[in-house]
Formats: C-alpha cells, structure tokens, sequence
C-alpha cells in the first residue's frame, strides 16, 4: 500500500504519539529497574548490618571479657604515662637520677625528633603510636650496670622503652689506680614510644 | 467510541441512522433521487470524517457460483477481479465470497460466489457524495451479505439455514451454508395482515426452497433445512401457527425483541423493521466482504491505520507498565524485606548498647581500648629485652674460661637486615618470613692459652663455644675465624720456633639470631 503525502501526514501524529507512549513505557521499565536495583542495594546493606550487629550481640560475652583483660593494661599504660603526649623533661629528669642513684661514671644521651610510628583505626577516632629515639652512652665500671640502668630506665615510666640496639665493649683505657676508670663502654639506641588516643576522655 | 452513520439503502428511499454504544437511531431520510443526493451531501457538510457505511436493501442483486484455480496474494486477487469483470459490466460494486475448496481430478479450486447489483448507478452518486464530502467509508454491505452474521447470532453456526426477515423494503430470504452466504431474495410485501404476512413467509420460504433445489444448491436429500424467521413484535404466535414445519423446512420464530437481544442492540428504534438488526452488524459487526472498492475504502483505512498505530503504542505502554509494575512490587518486596532487616540491626544493636552500658567504665571507647592494647602488645612482643641474652652469653663463657670477650652487639631487627652471608650459617635455616624480626647477637673476643698457630685447635674450640651458644632459640648466623679457612679465601701462615710467639691471642666473632615469635 502506497501513501499519498497527505496520508502519510495523517499517520504521522498517531506514529509520534505511538512512540511517546512506547517511549514512556520503556522509561517505566528503566526507572522500575533503578528502584529494583536500588532495593536490592538497600537489602543488602540491611542484612550485612543486621549480621554484623547479630555476630557482635553474640561475642558480647567475650567482648566483656577482652575489654575486662584489656582495660587493666590500658590503665597501667595510663598510670605510667605512657599514655598521652610525651614527657621530655621526665625523661631528662628519670636520666639524671638513674646516674646519680647508679653512680655512673658518665652518661650522654641524645633524644631525636619525635616519629609517626603507628596509626591504628579506632573507632571513633585513631590511636597513634609515636616515637622518639634516643641515643645512650654509658661509662662503665661493670656490665651489670648496664642491666641495672636499663632496668631503672623501664621503672621511670612516661614511655615505653623498646630498646633496639645495645653495644657493649671493653675500653682500652689503663687503670691508674688515681681514679675510678670505666672498663666498659655501652651503646644504646632506645625508642621511647608514647601513645596518643584521640577519643580517651581527659 | 465512534459512532457510525449507516445509510440504509432501500429502491424507494434511503434512511440514515447513528449507531453508538448498542443503540441505533434513526437520523433522517432521503429521497431515492437526485434530491435526495444533494440532501445528502448538505447533510454531510460539517462531517468531515465521520464513518459511514451502506447497506443497502435492493431487489436487484446478483448471486453467481464460480470457481477459480486455488491460488493466493496478488495472483488471486487478479484472477477474481477478471472473473467480476467478466461476469458484471460495472464492478465498482462488486464482491467475490470464497465458499471453500474443491478438489477436481484435474486440480483443486476455490468455489466463489460472485455478487453485485443489477444497477450499481443507484448507489454510485452516494459513494460520490462521500467521497466529496471527506468522510470515512467503512464498506457497502447488502443485506445478504450480512446474513451469516445474523444467523450466528440467532444461535444457527452450522448447516444450512433460511433466515427470513420483514423488512420495509419486504420479505428477506437469505440462504446460508455452513456460515457462507449462499443466495437470497427480496420479496415486496406491502401492508399485510399478519396472518397474511405469516402465509406469505411460509410460501415465500417453500417456493425458495424448491427454487434452490432447481438450482441444485440445495440437495433434495440433504435433510431438513432450519428456517429461522423473525417475525414481528408480538406476532409469534400467528407466525408459528401459519410456519407448520415438515420434513423439508423446519421453521422457528423468533420475535423482533428477541432477536434486537441476540444482536447486541439495546432496542429498535420506530419505524425500522427487522432491517435494523443488519444496521446494527454493519455498524458494529461488519464482515470482511464488502461491496466497496479499496480506492473508495482509503480514508477508512488510514483511520483504522491511525487507531491501529495509536493502539499498538498503548498496548506497548501498558505491556511496559505490567512489566515495570511487577518490578516495581518485586522492588517494594526488598523495600520490606530490608526494613525488616534494619529492624532486627537496630534491636541487636540496641540490645547491644543496653549490655555494653553495664560493660566497667573506661576512659575510652571499647574499639580504641582494644586497638591501643592489642597494638601496644604487638609493639612489646618485638621488644625484647637485652638483659636475657647477655646472660645466656654469661652462662655459656662460664664454661669456657680460656674465651675472653671484647664486644657484644645486641639488636633487634628484620633477620635479613641482620644476617649477613657467612660460611657458618646453617643449611637447614629458614628463609625469614615477611614482617619477622629477630635479636642478632655479634659476640667479638680472643682464645686465650692456645697457640696461636694451632688452627685447628682454635677452630675446634671457637666452634664448641659457637655451638654450645646456639642453643636456646639461638641459631648460629656466623662464625668469623681468626684465619679464612675457606676455599674461596686466603689462608696463611707464620711457623715459628718454641718461644717466638707474638703473645696476642686469635681474634673471633660469632654471630648469632634469636627469632621473635
């Protein structure tokens, strides 16, 4: 069947409203899917909240007991002032005694720039864990000095003492018998690490 | 839905009725004439478009059996259009109604019956008319044509039926055969009693009958032949007293209203007779066969064009808001689901909040208490203490007096950072694993009270001492001589006589790794 100009005009309207409506029926399809897929989405993340909160409502018990084990090392760190910024004229202070206390013969230190040494995820916010290497030089007269210092040094507290490298060697100097002459030289090198915990209440 | 204009086309006047929703009025009437033409075309000023359909109700029509090869398409439609030339002079108004197949011994052909008016000048200035006038021809229909439908209607589908109707144009005879129209006759009846009329029928209906077994389109065998007659409104019972059946005909009556009923037509409007039941089919029922021409049909077949593409597109938006819908439930479906699931998050985590609150108080909250413990705990177990190897060391050179220790080097450490290459590392070490640590302990000393130039006896004694401090988790990394034993070294020597000893004793150094859990 061939179409005269103005027949064809005649069908054009009905054409024109024919694919509006199929036009509109597959927007109906498009946006039916949008809002399935949307459902789906929001389903999904329903039940992995409700079986994250039903796996944590279950382990409660054991959470009660972690955070039982757990809040007594955390309030040793807090009492030891390991626990907050850090303490430098402490430690300085700590140093002093230990020499004094130990009569030893002579003691350098050197404390370096304070690192980022760690940032775990916490909730609601991170715990950072920082350190602050220090640089010892001991004179010695006997090895278990170093012990015994190293031992102070742990006892003062306002860190964690994690110590990483420790030399210890013979001098070459002679004993005069005038003065007290060191037999041993130690090297230490010793991260002082202080913890920072951005949602511990003040 | 579009009303329809039907023309009812009678040889002595033609009457135009409206047919909407099951009803049919009578609109107006025109003369047979050429008054009547141009009142039709004033009547159809200001109609552009309206749907019109003939049926028209003449004497003079034309039944012809035929038989063309059995073909399809455009082939069929040419051998059909010849054979209606060849049987009528003026084929503007002319139709071929297949009857069926029949197979011959010499081929299989298609059984037509050829129809047409005796005079299509009648009609011609009123499908004039329409064409000028830009309305819409659904079809010209006679009477006959429209037979099958209403013996469908009337409840007879199959065998051969008589319908017989009172018309004003007269008494109606219409043949049918297995629902195809077969021939049928106008018969003028004017004002008759009706006892009359009934007698006139019967009559009417016999003399048919025998004409048509004249013909042989009625076997004379072939068992009684159904007469459905609709008689006038409330003349049932003299028609059926006057219609006595025998073993030719079997008459049954069916009064007018009856009949509207059947149809589908609410009622009949005044003055129209059983004709009104063929106006309504043509109005609303109309068959395939038609009179009218394809050229004369145009407009009305755009128009069903248009609707057909109007109706295609709504079925897409409706097909498509089914199929969006039921997306759309299975959508609201997670929607719930997901609520419900939300619910249950909440009461585990409000029955969570609820225990947690009873949990001791901390400074903190319980995420950061485990965090800083389990960190710092990580951070401890690679701090290990110096104190504990330099007493292992101690133990081990209580048992070696003749060693004298100058150095001691503790750290701790990645083992590859540590361990260097050495001859004395053990085949059976294990590679360290990403992320091990390990204490490295550098052990520098002398061998005192053995000669120095005894490398064996210096070997043997600085590797008892190797040994006997590679135990306790201590793995001998290396094992430095004080002279290179190996092939890829140097070794030499300085033999001297008894006495001639330097005095300084053989240096060594042991290296040791302790691996951190």
């Amino acid at each position: 069947m061939n179409f005269s100009r103005d027949e064809l005009k005649r069908l054009m309207l009905p054409l024109i409203a024919a694919a509006a409506m199929l036009a509109a029926g597959v927007a109906t399809i498009w946006s039916a899917n949008g809002s399935l897929r949307a459902a789906r989405a929001t389903l999904a993340a329903a039940q992995q909240e409700r079986t994250q909160n039903a796996e944590r409502l279950a382990r409660i018990a054991e959470e009660e007991r972690e955070v039982k084990e757990k809040l007594d090392v955390y309030q040793q760190l807090k009492n030891l002032n390991v626990l907050g910024e850090e303490r430098r004229l402490e430690w300085a202070d700590a140093l002093a005694r230990i020499r004094t206390q130990r009569e030893l013969l002579d003691l350098r230190y050197r404390v370096e720039r304070q690192k980022l040494l760690h940032s775990a995820t916490g909730k609601p916010a991170n715990v950072d864990f920082f350190a602050s290497t220090m640089r010892v030089e001991l004179a010695l007269l006997h090895e278990e000095d170093l012990t015994r210092f190293l031992a102070d040094l742990r006892a003062s507290g306002n860190a964690y003492y994690s110590i990483k490298r420790c030399t210890l060697e013979r001098t070459t100097q002679q004993a005069t018998g005038l003065t007290i002459t060191p037999r041993l030289r130690a090297e230490c090198v010793i991260d002082l690490i202080t913890i920072v915990d951005g949602a511990a209440k003040t | 839905m579009a009303a329809h204009h039907v023309l009812y086309f009678t040889s002595e006047e033609h009457l135009l009725y409206r047919s909407s929703r099951g009803t049919l009025e009578l609109d107006t009437k025109f003369a047979a004439d050429e008054a009547g033409v141009d009142a039709f075309r004033e009547y159809l000023r200001g109609r552009r478009g309206a749907l019109f359909a003939i049926v028209a109700d003449v004497a003079g029509e034309d039944f012809h059996e035929d038989q063309i090869p059995f073909l399809r398409g455009a082939d069929r439609e040419a051998v059909v259009q010849r054979r209606l030339a060849q049987r009528y002079r003026d084929t503007r108004l002319a139709a071929a109604l297949s009857l069926g197949h029949v197979t011959t011994p010499e081929r299989r052909n298609e059984r037509l019956l050829l129809a047409s008016f005796t005079n299509t000048n009648q009609v011609a200035p009123w499908l004039d008319a329409l064409e000028d006038s830009d309305a819409r021809l659904a079809g010209v229909y006679s009477v006959p044509l429209l037979a099958p439908a209403l013996v469908s209607r009337l409840g007879h589908r199959a065998g051969r039926s008589f319908v017989v109707t009172m018309h004003r144009a007269g008494l109606r005879q219409c043949f049918v055969e297995d629902g195809k129209l077969r021939f049928a006759r106008l018969e003028r009846a004017v004002d008759l009693a009706p006892q009359a009329l009934a007698a006139f029928a019967r009559s009417e209906t016999l003399r048919l009958a025998q004409y048509l077994m004249t013909l042989r389109a009625l076997p004379r065998d072939g068992g009684p032949v159904a007469v459905l007659v609709v008689a006038p409104q409330g003349q049932r019972a003299v028609f059926e007293r006057a219609l006595t059946s025998d073993a030719r005909l079997v008459f049954t009556t069916i009064e007018t209203n009856e009949a509207v009923r059947k149809v589908g037509l609410r009622q009949l409007p005044a003055e129209t007779g059983a004709e009104g039941l063929y106006l309504h089919l043509a109005a609303r029922k109309a068959p395939r066969e038609q009179f009218a021409s394809r050229d004369d049909r145009r407009r009305y077949t755009i128009w069903q064009l248009q609707r057909g593409v109007l109706a295609a597109g709504a079925i897409g938006l409706a097909a498509c808001g089914l199929y969006a819908g039921g997306k759309w439930l299975d959508a609201l479906d997670l929607y719930g689901r997901a609520q419900a699931q939300a619910r249950e998050a909440r009461t585990a985590a409000d029955q969570y909040a609820r225990i947690t609150a009873a949990f001791p108080v901390t400074q903190t909250s319980s995420d950061n208490l485990k965090v800083t413990v389990l960190e710092f705990q990580r951070i401890v177990a690679g701090s290990p203490l110096p104190e504990s190897a330099l007493i292992h060391v101690s133990r081990v050179l209580e048992r070696f007096p003749q060693f004298e220790l100058d150095r001691i080097n503790w750290s701790v450490g990645r083992p590859d950072e540590q361990a260097k290459p050495a001859a004395a590392v053990p085949a059976d070490a294990k590679p360290a694993a990403q992320g091990e640590s390990a204490v490295r302990l550098e052990i520098s000393g002398r061998v005192n009270a053995t000669q120095r130039d005894d490398y064996r006896a210096i070997t043997a004694q600085v590797q008892r001492f190797a040994g006997a401090l590679a135990v306790s988790g201590y793995q001998l990394a290396r094992t430095q001589l004080p002279f290179d034993i190996t092939s890829e070294g140097t070794l030499t020597g300085d033999i001297r006589g008894a006495g001639a000893d330097s005095g300084e004793a053989p240096r060594f150094t042991v290296v040791l790794l302790r691996r951190l859990q």
